[in-house]
């Protein structure tokens, strides 16, 4: 009797050479040609959909580019994982890669990956362009600047806590901190999820700027620990936690949750990058919010540098089968005047020169833009100050252990642990 | 009708001697299709993590070098995984009482034919329709700092409580959420289970004078071994896995009290591009979960012939 082995493993060796054959996988830079039908081009872009940036916008944004390009089509995809900077990989691996992707800047990891710009005459007037830089070399372009260091407030509150001046150092912080819990208030909004950890970066820039300007590029080079640096800033915040000025339980809220806490007038102060404006105005409440810049440290100048980041940052993946009009429409996202004005309004962004409809507090936020000494990279930061992919998060998940225990020099160390193990 | 019911019987016997190469191909043919998926499914991913686990991948670059077994050697160094892997541990085995403790205790209840035992069922079985997205997102609604019942203790007059923001009611709060998404489908499998109960043995039990609790100890029990070696063993595999409720509810937190292995697994590869390292976390956890569920099986089924002895 014979065995139907030799029949079973035919079948094996039959479905391993399919496999094979039909392999869409692989990595990045097998690039293989995609045909476009009609003489029609695709363009790919992966993009970030947020509650402000929605498939419909997108769509509706890139309208008009087709309608001026008939030979271009452009495929907005939204991330088919958390995000785009986990959808990307994924694409990649999969030999599956989009054209074009906005939401992440380029770092040592992702400039093999996509077109040099440098040679592009418009490249270089777009916004953070130069500090973006990786080796000399323009591969992210972007719409406009994200303010980061920003502190929004609640008028209402401080007129009832007697406060007529919004604090210019840290140590006025704490003492308009005090003043606001005293009048019944939570002092400072907060949050779960990224925010802690942000808020903290965000605060500390213009102070931390001023005396180590070259952060990020130090750490690299280990002239400085990033934990040890950054400890005077989580001591404080320590304190503030023990005195209640922020809300001992605010790691059980998502970042919409505390956004709406201080919209609806729980808390007096809110800790937030440019981007809130386009919250702001579209939420309805009894009392106007204010803004003013981060707090500085006794001695330095204020306003001091405010932590910038580029607003809509886009790259083109080397692997374009469409490179010629994904370069198209990549200079018209950040250089045609109505997209960009679009782009600015529709993310509560900046960008120098341009003009367009501000709401109030938008246009303290370009106030406080102009009357910046200069803005500076935060946290991972980007160009050739990038910390290792993932900083952001770590710092994040020490700075929460202020909540549940940890000392501020332990916070530092797991920071410096993370930070020596990565190196 | 003898002769009608003995003559196919006489041409299988017959076929079966002759052709058996054309045997050999239906064989082939009938399990082509499944092979195709194994292989698609398991065979190549499980390859290709193993192959990246030797690698220092980022995701991104065309060409991962060799780093041979660094990323393993790394794992052993690593307090985020050793901090996951107690809360994985604790969640499989919390998670696998409740599931099993619930679904045995619901099915009970609901094993009856009527009208409202198909209803509860129906309710009972209804959260694991949801996703687990769905299900993490609803509760941290519900038991977040400023969720439903927060609000309800506050607006009373009582503390917050800290579902959410305390590590130790986090890490409670997830179990219980993780038993409330899942137990339906353990009372699906022992409903089923206590079906194939044989109706003549309680019924002989009963006779002898047995008692409810004496009739469920020493006949339903036993006769359910099989149904509750399948369900802890699924409830387990499972449970080792969780990954998008800890994305909805906790996000990790408070201060990554909360990670899974399956959680750092994604968060090592895609958020930090270390593919190579999250790859060897996820052999890792493929082997830890195969000898789990091994030695789950085995000490059920010495179990179940030591009560058939």
């Amino acid at each position: 009797m014979r065995s139907p082995r030799p029949f079973l493993a035919l079948t094996a060796i039959g479905c391993l050479s399919l496999l094979a054959g039909c392999g869409g996988g692989g990595f990045a830079g097998d690039g293989q040609e995609r045909p476009s039908g009609g003489g029609q081009a695709t363009v790919r872009m992966l993009v970030n959909i947020t509650p402000n940036l929605t498939q419909a916008y997108w769509d509706g944004l890139v309208k008009p580019f087709e309608q001026a390009n008939p030979g271009i089509d452009v495929k907005i995809e939204a991330p088919t994982g958390k995000g785009v900077a986990d959808t990307l990989p994924q694409q990649l691996a999969a030999g599956n890669a989009p054209d074009v992707v906005e939401t992440l800047t380029a770092d040592e990891t992702l400039a093999k990956q996509v077109l040099d710009l440098t040679g592009q005459p418009w490249a270089k007037d777009t916004p953070l362009a130069e500090q973006a830089k990786l080796g000399g070399k323009i591969y992210t372009v972007g719409v406009g600047v994200q303010a980061q260091s920003l502190v929004f407030y609640n008028k209402k509150a401080f007129e009832k806590a007697g406060i007529d001046q919004p604090p210019a150092t840290l140590d006025d912080f704490d003492a308009v901190m005090g003043k606001l819990k005293a009048a019944g208030w939570l002092p400072l909004q907060t949050g779960g999820e990224f925010l802690t950890g942000l808020q903290l970066l965000q605060l500390s820039n213009p102070s931390r700027a001023q005396t180590l300007p070259t952060w990020q590029q130090d750490i690299k080079a280990g002239k400085v620990k990033a934990g040890e640096s950054l400890l005077p800033y989580l001591e404080r915040y320590r304190t503030w936690i023990d005195k209640g000025y922020v809300d001992k339980n605010a790691l059980g809220m998502k970042y919409a949750d505390a956004e709406t806490a201080f919209l609806s007038g729980k808390s007096a102060m809110y800790v937030m990058g440019s981007w809130f404006t386009a919250s702001e105005a579209k939420s309805k409440k009894d009392f106007e919010v204010g803004v003013f810049p981060a707090p500085v440290d006794k001695g330095q100048q204020y306003p001091g540098p405010q932590g910038a980041t580029m607003a809509a940052p886009y790259m083109i993946l080397k692997s374009t089968p469409q490179k010629d009009a994904a370069l198209k429409l990549v200079r018209w996202l950040v250089t045609d005047p109505a997209a960009v004005k679009s782009q600015l309004k529709q993310d509560g962004n900046f960008r120098a020169g341009v003009e367009r409809e501000f709401t109030p507090l938008e246009k303290q936020v370009q106030q406080i833009l102009d009357g910046a000494p200069s803005g500076v990279p935060q946290g991972e930061g980007y160009g050739d100050a990038t910390l290792p992919k993932g900083f952001n998060a770590a710092w994040n998940t020490e700075v929460q252990g202020l909540y549940v225990g940890k000392s501020p020099k332990e916070v530092a160390e797991g920071v410096d642990r993370w930070l020596a193990g990565r190196s | 009708m003898t002769l009608t019911r003995v003559a196919p019987l006489v041409t299988t016997t017959v076929a079966r001697q002759k052709p058996r190469r054309r045997d050999g191909w239906v064989t082939a043919i009938m399990v082509g299709p499944a092979t195709v998926l194994y292989t698609v499914m398991l065979i190549v991913p499980v390859g290709l993590a193993l192959y990246l686990s030797l690698t220092d991948w980022d995701g991104f670059s065309a060409d991962p070098a060799f780093v041979g077994a660094a990323n393993y050697l790394d794992l052993l160094d690593d307090p985020d995984l050793r901090r996951a892997a107690f809360v994985t541990l604790l969640v499989a085995a919390a998670g696998t009482a409740g599931l099993n403790l619930l679904g045995l205790g619901f099915a009970l209840l609901v094993n009856g034919v009527s009208r409202a035992n198909t209803f509860f069922r129906i309710v009972l079985f209804y959260p694991h329709v949801l996703s687990a997205l769905v299900v993490g997102f609803l509760w941290s609604a519900i038991l977040g700092t400023t969720g439903a019942v927060n609000n309800l203790v506050t607006s009373w007059g009582g503390e917050v409580l800290p579902f959410l923001s305390d590590p130790t009611w986090a890490t409670i709060t997830m179990i219980a959420v993780l038993v409330w998404a899942g137990f339906g489908v353990n009372v699906v499998l022992y409903l089923a289970g206590l079906q194939a109960v044989p109706h003549s043995l309680i019924e002989a039990a009963r006779i002898d004078g047995a008692t409810r609790r004496q009739v469920f100890r020493n006949v339903t029990l036993p006769a359910l071994g099989p149904s509750v070696t399948v369900n802890i063993v699924l409830s387990l595999v499972t449970l080792l896995k969780t990954y998008d409720l800890v994305v909805s509810l906790t996000a990790g937190g408070p201060a990554g009290q909360t990670q899974t292995v399956a959680y750092l697994i994604l968060w090592n590869s895609f958020h930090d591009a270390r593919l190579g390292f999250g790859s060897a976390q996820s052999v890792l956890l493929m082997l830890v979960t195969g000898a789990l569920a091994f030695v789950v099986t085995r000490l059920r089924r010495r179990g179940e012939l030591a009560v058939h002895q």
